[in-house]
């Protein structure tokens, strides 16, 4: 029972990271139709700044400017990179952000070097919230916790319920309406992609210091949260939010589980016959527990293409 | 031949790879005529995810190449090395090869990722087979695939590298030694053919009765981001020791991960030597324990003579290139002066090679050119010579095993046909 109660937490913890992350990437693609695939790189972007600037001015300061800064970035990527190509349609888009990524990968080996740096909790953070079994779980995971769900708060009631987030909802289904209207639809547009820019940052600041910062961790992350992005729906918030949550919760518990297809075989009678046949079903679930996102992702995609909460179903 | 603590093992062997380079100085002088230079490719991933490894590798092979050079080089010419970038992919190393065969290399020097020893090695035999004028020798200096010296085994291939079961025998007997292996032990590994010998070397220690296996269990590779529920799971079994041959993040996720929950338990790894692991595990790596080829603190020499080469002193991957490139060198050594380069005749010589090392005595096994050689284990002290990542810790030396208590009997699936 606590087993199962640690694994719900783990995988709750672990989801709304991934909601996190994912956030900006759906906000992005919803508002801009931008395929981002230097999403995961802004959240690397935030972790090694965040531990940049926590080297100097304490760990704080590199949560709180850490994101910023990436918002900036974002900024600098839409008005003079994105911009540019946006004409030529989403296909280009999408290779100037693949590019954006490996540019970034390699600058940050340029700067930092090739191996995890040391960006680790402050000391005041950490410490045990409670123990079950003897097992004592770490406060930060609550934190991580704690700060995705005021993240998708703020976020559904900026977009739902306030005068801007009525012109970008505006902006996003007629651009030319709004601009005739008088909003000026591009700046509306950066701001968007720096938001999204910044969240991602925001959960690398956070994030890093719990899961090492290391050059690969764009790379570790990139895959799952486009798997998010898909099955929650492009451009759905709240889908992404519901997406994190399933993905992270399936993938904690299975990784208990020792289940194999031969043990359902045995009872209708057919487990030595299952054992002797050997392969897919004598591997346990755990072993396969890293691939259960993408199943999911195939099962959505067949049976509602446009993802849980996507606009099209 | 295990010393448990470390005060015999200080100044015995310390200057093996040392006398290696030195010998070879000394037939080089004798040579009056100059013959063709060696070269030699190092095809490694040098750059994407894997390059963090792949660069390491190189600039042990760089070392030994300048330590051979500086005893006189080899048919009086300087050896010559050629690196080349697999970006970390099969393909990439295998186009890489076709162009190091055009470069006119006679040797391939490598150590990344096994799926890339498999493609160079198959790449290397049927290169023998096609142009037995110019064959290749592939020595791979990292990967320990055991098919390797198995059903894939042919005689252009050598590895400088142990195998999972004789990194589990040496971890095991010095964690025992030492009573700190405890009754119970868990193992969790990469789903793959290094994660999966490892767990069945586990499983038949566990059957000698050594200690009670509690649990095991395999997991994607590198794609796991939560290391937690593989927590819960060690927990609920009560395990004392986590025996675990994974690397990169997959180790270094999963002791955050044990720390993180106050789950007391003792690694015994293979790869925890990696840059970043310490700094990011903080004091929790205290105490753990790490298999590997050499331990730069049994020969601060040789520590220092890196550092003055390469600017820094050996870490990880560069440890072990540097063994195999001093068990080269001391069979180049052993050869006398000639107009070409014989390649045949260097896999004959590394066959007769034996070296006296940091680690003790190394030889190479002529049925499946498997590497014959000692282990070094270290703990994770702050009594260690050489601290790790900036912090106070290091890797201390606890005690070296021999050869032959961690050699494997030959497969017979190798069926290595000799050259005639």
């Amino acid at each position: 029972m606590d087993f199962l109660l640690i694994s719900l937490l783990n995988g709750i913890v672990y989801g709304l990271l991934l909601f996190m992350v994912s956030a900006g990437l759906t906000l992005i693609f919803g508002m801009m139709g931008v395929l981002n695939f230097a999403h995961a790189s802004f959240y690397m972007l935030g972790a090694y700044l965040a531990y940049a600037i926590s080297g100097h001015l304490g760990f704080w300061a590199g949560v709180v400017t850490a994101p910023l800064l990436v918002a900036f970035a974002g900024v600098l990527t839409e008005r003079y990179l994105l911009r540019r190509v946006h004409a030529f349609g989403h296909g280009h888009e999408l290779l100037l952000t693949f590019g954006l990524a490996l540019v970034i990968e390699e600058g940050i080996k340029l700067f930092f070097g090739n191996f995890p740096v040391n960006y680790t909790l402050p000391t005041q953070l950490d410490f045990s919230a409670f123990a079950l079994s003897g097992m004592s779980y770490p406060f930060y995971r609550l934190f991580i916790a704690m700060i995705a769900v005021a993240m998708f708060a703020i976020l559904y009631l900026l977009l739902k319920h306030t005068r801007t987030g009525l012109i970008v909802r505006a902006a996003e289904r007629a651009p030319a309406m709004a601009q005739a209207l008088g909003h000026n639809v591009p700046m509306i547009f950066t701001g968007v992609f720096a938001l999204g820019a910044g969240l991602a940052g925001l959960a690398g600041a956070i994030a890093g210091a719990f899961y090492p910062t290391s050059p690969t961790m764009a790379l570790d992350l990139g895959a799952i949260v486009f798997v998010v992005v898909v099955v929650g729906g492009l451009g759905s918030v709240a889908g992404s939010l519901i997406a994190s949550l399933g993905i992270g919760v399936l993938t904690s518990l299975t990784v208990g589980m020792s289940f194999r297809l031969a043990d359902l075989a045995s009872t209708i009678g057919l487990g030595d016959w299952a054992r002797e046949v050997g392969g897919l079903l004598t591997v346990p679930v755990s072993a396969v527990s890293g691939a259960v996102p993408f199943i999911l992702m195939l099962v959505i995609l067949l049976s509602r293409p446009a993802g849980i909460l996507g606009a099209r179903n | 031949m295990t010393e448990p603590n470390n005060t015999g093992m200080t100044r015995r062997g310390a200057m093996g790879a040392m006398a290696a380079f030195a010998m070879l100085a000394q037939s080089r002088m004798a040579s009056a005529t100059e013959g063709e230079g060696l070269k030699i490719a190092v095809i490694e991933a040098l750059s994407g995810p894997q390059a963090s490894s792949g660069m390491l590798f190189l600039s042990g092979i760089e070392y030994g190449t300048r330590k051979i050079n500086q005893a006189g080089g080899f048919n009086g010419k300087d050896v010559e090395i050629v690196s080349y970038d697999n970006a970390g992919t099969s393909t990439g190393a295998s186009s890489r090869f076709q162009q190091a065969v055009a470069d006119g290399c006679h040797l391939i020097v490598m150590g990344s990722s096994s799926a890339i020893v498999s493609q160079l090695s198959e790449d290397a035999r049927k290169h023998a087979l096609r142009n037995p004028e110019t064959p290749m020798i592939l020595i791979n200096v990292g990967s320990g695939a055991l098919a390797m010296t198995g059903e894939r085994c042919h005689f252009h291939n050598f590895r400088m590298f142990p195998i999972a079961s004789m990194s589990v025998a040496a971890l095991t007997k010095v964690m025992g030694d030492e009573g700190t292996l405890g009754k119970k032990v868990f193992t969790i590994n990469q789903d793959y053919s290094w994660g999966q010998e490892f767990q069945a070397a586990v499983e038949g220690r566990a059957a000698q009765g050594d200690f009670k296996l509690v649990g095991s269990v395999l997991h994607d590779v590198n794609r796991i981001q939560d290391f937690s529920p593989y927590v819960a799971q060690i927990k609920a079994s009560g395990a004392d020791t986590v025996l675990t041959g994974n690397w990169s993040n997959d180790l270094l996720l999963l002791i955050k991960a044990c720390a993180d929950a106050s789950l007391g338990v003792r690694f015994g790894t293979c790869f925890l030597d990696q840059p970043g692991n310490i700094g990011n595990a903080g004091v929790s790596a205290l105490g753990h324990y790490v298999s590997t080829l050499s331990n730069c603190e049994l020969n601060p020499e040789f520590a220092e003579d890196f550092r003055s080469e390469m600017g820094h002193y050996p870490v990880y991957n560069e440890t072990g290139a540097t063994v195999g490139m001093g068990f080269l060198a001391a069979a180049l050594a052993s050869m006398e002066p000639g107009e070409t380069v014989d390649v045949e005749a260097i896999g004959l010589a590394m066959e007769q090679t034996e070296v006296e090392g940091d680690n003790g005595l190394q030889s190479m096994r002529a049925e499946d050119h498997q590497f014959v050689t000692p282990l070094v284990v270290s703990r994770v002290d702050r009594e260690a010579k050489y601290p790790a990542d900036d912090t106070d810790m290091g890797f201390l030396p606890v005690a070296r095993v021999s050869a032959e208590e961690l050699i494997y009997p030959v497969q017979d699936s190798c069926q290595m046909p000799r050259p005639t």
